[in-house]
C-alpha cells in the first residue's frame, strides 16, 4: 500500500497532532464564547445572530491560518489554504470550529441577551 | 399577515440573582467536583503477577513487531518472525499453559475482571448521580419560573421541553424556564471547563465518553487465541523496509529543499 | 532552566548538570514541600503539578552527579513524603541514594542484597530490577548484569530502555551482532528514534572496522550502515551524528570497496553504485561543513550541537580534505 508506506517513511507524531488540535479547539471555544457575549450585548436576534457567529468564526479561522499556519506551510511548498502540514484533515481546520463552539456561543449569547435586553 | 407585537413579560430582577446565578454556579462547581472525583477514584494500576505480565507484554511485543516491521532489514525480520510464530503457536508465553484450549473462565469469578467493571461503574456513577441530583433540585426549587428569552425563534414543539412546569398556553416558546437553562449550561459549559481544568478534563458531561482504549487483555478473552491470531498476522506480512532506496530518497529530498 | 529540569539529566554536559545542582537549594526553597492535608490551605498554595515531581527527580539525579548529597537528600525526602517509600520509582531512587552514599564495595554488596530481597517479594518491580542491573554492571559483574537484564526482558519484552542498556553492555564487550539485535528491538518499539538508527549504523561500521565479522559480510554490513545513517538523517534534518557516520561510511566504501556478495544482493542491502556513493559523500561533506561553520559562527538556530561532536566533525573534514589533496 503506497499510502501506508509513505506514513512509515515520513511518520506523523501523534503528540504533535494532538497538541495542534488542542490549541485550535481552545481558540475556537474561547472566541465562540466571546462572540456570544458580543452578540448578546448588541442584542442580535435570530438570523443576524447566527450570521454574526458564522462570519466571525470564519474570520478567526482565516486569521489563524494567515498568522500561524501560512508562513511555514507556504514555505514548505504546500498550496494556499492547505493545512496538511499541521492538521490531519482540512475539514477539522476549516469547519470544526463552526460546530465545536456553537454550544458555548448559544449559552453566552442567551445569557447576555437575557441580561441586557429582555 | 398581521405582525403580532412581541410579547413582553415583566420579570422580577431578583429572578436573576436567585435562579440563574445559582444554577450556573452550581453547574460549574459540579463540573469541577466531577473532574476531581474522577481523578481521585481512578484506581491505581493493579499489580500484575509476573506470568500475567509476561503474557501481556509478549503479545504487545508481537504487535509491535507486526506493525513496525518496516524498521527491520529483511533477514532480521525473518529471524524474528520465525522465532515469534513458533513461540506464539506453542504457547510459550501463556500465563498457565496447562489451561490451553479450555473455555475462558467466567468473568464474574475473576477478581481482575471485577476490578475493571468497578472502574467503569464508578465512572458512570460520577456522571449520573450529580446530573439526577441537580435536575431534581431544580425541579423542586425553581420550577415554574420564566427566567430568560432565547435570542432566536424556535418551533412550538420545543415549548413543552423549554417551558416545563409553566402552564401558559399562549406564551412564545422563546421564553425559557429554569430547567432549560440547566440544559443549555449542560451542553455549553465545556469551554469553561477547558479553561478552568485544562483541556483533557472530565468536567463536562459529554467529555466523559471519550475514546475508550480497547481492552485487549480484558476478562473473558482467551489469550491463547490471541497469540494464535497474532502468529498468523505475523506469518502473512509481506516484508519491505524503510531502508529500501533510502539513499535515493535522501538525495532527492535534499535537492528539492 | 526549568525546561531542562523536566528531562532526565543523562544527556546534560557536566557543566549544565553542575549549574542545575547549584540552583537546587533555591528551587527546593521555592517549591512546595508536600501537599498539605487540609483542603483549605491547598486552595491557596501553589498548585501541585506532575512537573514538580519530575523536577525533583531530575534535580536529585543532577545533585548526585555533582556530589551535592545534601540537596539530593532533601529532594528524596520530599518525594518520599508525597509518594511514600513503597512506590516503585521512589524505592529505586532510595536505592540509588544508598549506592551514592556507599563508600566501599562491602556497602554496595549490602545494597545489592537489599535489592534482591525486594525482588524476592515482588519480582515485577521493574525500577528495582533496573537498579540492580546498573549496580551489577558498575561493580564489574557484567555477566550477572546481562543475565538479570535478559530475565527482565523475558517477562517484559516491550521495555525499550532495557533493550538499549543490553545493547550497550554487549557493545562494551565487543559483541556487535548481539548489540545490533538489541537495538533493532528498540527500533521495533520506537520506530521513529533517529538516534537509534544512527547508533545501529555506528555499530555496524565499528564491527566492519574491527574485522570481527565475516569478511564476506562486510559489503552487506556497510550497505546496511549506509542505509541506517541515511534513514536517521531523513527523520531528523541536520543530524550531526548521522552525517558524520554517513561520511565515514562513504569514505570507507569509496576507498576500500568490499567484494560484492550474493548475500547482500538478495537481502537488498548491497551498497549503492559509485556515482550515488560519491553524491552521498559530497552531501555529507557539504552538510558537515555547513553545520560546523554555522555553529562556530554562533548563528541563531544552529546552536545546541554537542561541542565534542562538532570538534570531531571538523577533524574528520580536515582529514578528508588533506587526503583528497594528496
Amino acid at each position: 500500500m503506497p499510502t501506508e508506506r509513505e506514513f512509515q517513511v515520513a511518520p506523523i507524531v501523534p503528540e504533535s497532532v494532538m497538541h495542534n488540535t488542542k490549541a485550535l479547539s481552545n481558540l475556537q471555544s474561547l472566541t465562540a464564547s466571546i462572540f456570544g457575549v458580543a452578540a448578546g450585548i448588541l442584542g442580535l436576534e435570530s438570523y443576524s445572530g447566527f450570521l454574526f457567529y458564522f462570519i466571525f468564526t470564519i474570520l478567526t479561522t482565516i486569521l489563524f491560518y494567515t498568522f500561524r499556519v501560512a508562513p511555514t506551510s507556504l514555505k514548505s511548498g504546500l498550496g494556499a489554504f492547505d493545512t496538511s502540514r499541521y492538521f490531519r484533515t482540512q475539514y477539522e481546520f476549516w469547519a470544526g470550529g463552526v460546530f465545536g463552539g456553537l454550544a458555548g456561543y448559544i449559552l453566552t449569547w442567551t445569557l447576555f441577551y437575557g441580561l441586557v435586553r429582555a | 399577515m398581521a405582525q403580532l407585537p412581541p410579547q413582553t413579560i415583566q420579570r422580577d430582577p431578583q429572578l436573576f440573582y436567585w435562579i440563574l446565578f445559582p444554577i450556573t454556579v452550581v453547574m460549574i462547581l459540579t463540573g469541577i467536583l466531577r473532574h476531581y472525583a474522577t481523578v481521585l477514584m481512578a484506581s491505581p494500576p493493579k499489580k500484575v503477577e509476573q506470568p500475567a505480565l509476561k503474557e501481556q507484554r509478549s503479545l504487545m511485543h508481537g504487535v509491535a513487531v507486526r506493525s513496525n516491521f518496516h524498521v527491520l532489514t529483511a533477514p532480521s525480520f525473518k529471524a524474528r518472525r520465525e522465532f515469534l510464530t513458533t513461540a506464539f503457536e506453542s504457547g510459550a508465553y501463556l500465563k498457565d499453559p496447562e489451561r490451553r484450549g479450555q473455555p475462558p473462565a467466567n468473568p464474574m469469578t475473576d477478581p481482575g475482571a471485577m476490578d475493571g467493571m468497578m472502574g467503569m461503574m464508578k465512572n458512570n456513577m460520577a456522571m449520573m448521580v450529580p446530573n439526577t441530583l441537580i435536575m431534581s433540585w431544580i425541579n423542586t426549587f425553581f420550577s415554574g419560573f420564566v427566567i430568560l428569552k432565547l435570542p432566536f425563534p424556535i418551533t412550538i414543539k420545543f415549548k413543552s421541553m423549554l417551558q416545563a412546569g409553566v402552564a401558559t398556553k399562549e406564551m412564545d416558546p422563546r421564553w425559557m424556564s429554569s430547567i432549560s437553562w440547566y440544559f443549555l449550561c449542560y451542553f455549553g459549559l465545556q469551554f469553561v471547563f477547558n479553561f478552568l481544568l485544562g483541556s483533557d478534563n472530565d468536567g463536562a458531561a459529554d467529555a466523559g465518553n471519550g475514546p475508550q482504549a480497547p481492552n485487549m487483555f480484558g476478562p473473558g478473552v482467551d489469550a491463547d487465541k490471541q497469540f494464535q491470531a497474532e502468529a498468523e498476522n505475523l506469518a502473512v506480512i509481506k516484508h519491505y523496509s524503510v531502508l529500501d532506496d533510502v539513499e535515493q530518497r535522501l538525495l532527492e529530498g535534499i535537492k528539492t529543499r | 532552566m526549568t525546561s531542562s529540569l523536566l528531562r532526565p539529566p543523562g544527556h546534560l554536559s557536566p557543566a549544565t548538570a553542575l549549574q542545575l545542582s547549584q540552583q537546587a537549594p533555591i528551587i527546593i526553597k521555592n517549591s512546595p514541600g508536600a501537599v498539605t492535608a487540609s483542603a483549605l490551605s491547598s486552595l491557596f498554595s501553589a498548585p501541585e503539578t506532575p512537573e514538580l515531581w519530575t523536577i525533583y527527580e531530575n534535580l536529585l539525579l543532577s545533585c548526585l552527579r555533582t556530589g551535592d548529597e545534601e540537596s539530593a537528600h532533601l529532594c528524596l525526602g520530599r518525594l518520599v513524603n508525597r509518594f511514600g517509600d513503597d512506590n516503585e520509582r521512589v524505592m529505586a531512587l532510595i536505592g540509588l541514594m544508598k549506592e551514592a552514599d556507599a563508600t566501599d564495595d562491602a556497602t554496595l554488596e549490602v545494597v545489592l542484597k537489599e535489592y534482591e530481597a525486594l525482588l524476592q517479594e515482588n519480582p515485577t518491580n521493574i525500577p528495582i530490577v533496573k537498579r540492580r542491573v546498573a549496580l551489577l554492571r558498575s561493580i564489574g559483574r557484567i555477566s550477572d548484569a546481562v543475565t538479570a537484564l535478559i530475565g527482565l526482558l523475558d517477562f517484559s519484552p516491550t521495555d525499550s530502555e532495557a533493550w538499549s542498556e543490553l545493547s550497550d553492555i554487549y557493545f562494551s564487550q565487543g559483541l556487535y551482532s548481539q548489540a545490533i539485535f538489541a537495538l533493532e528491538e528498540v527500533l521495533v518499539l520506537q520506530p521513529n528514534a533517529w538516534n537509534i538508527y544512527a547508533r545501529i549504523g555506528e555499530l555496524l561500521l565499528m564491527s566492519v572496522k574491527s574485522g570481527s565479522g565475516d569478511q564476506n559480510d562486510s559489503a552487506k554490513q556497510l550497505g546496511e550502515a549506509l542505509k541506517r545513517f541515511c534513514r536517521s538523517i531523513e527523520l531528523c534534518d541536520d543530524y550531526l551524528r548521522g552525517y558524520y557516520g554517513l561520511k565515514l561510511t562513504t569514505t570507507q566504501l569509496l576507498n576500500d570497496p568490499p567484494k560484492p556478495s550474493k548475500q547482500a544482493e538478495s537481502d537488498g542491502l548491497a551498497p549503492p553504485n559509485l556515482s550515488t556513493l560519491q553524491k552521498l559523500d559530497g552531501l555529507a561533506t557539504e552538510k558537515l561543513g555547513e553545520i560546523t561553520r554555522r555553529f562556530t559562527a554562533g548563528e541563531k538556530g544552529w546552536q545546541g550541537f554537542d561541542e565534542a561532536e562538532i570538534a570531531a566533525a571538523k577533524e574528520l573534514l580536515e582529514k578528508s580534505s588533506s587526503t583528497t589533496v594528496r
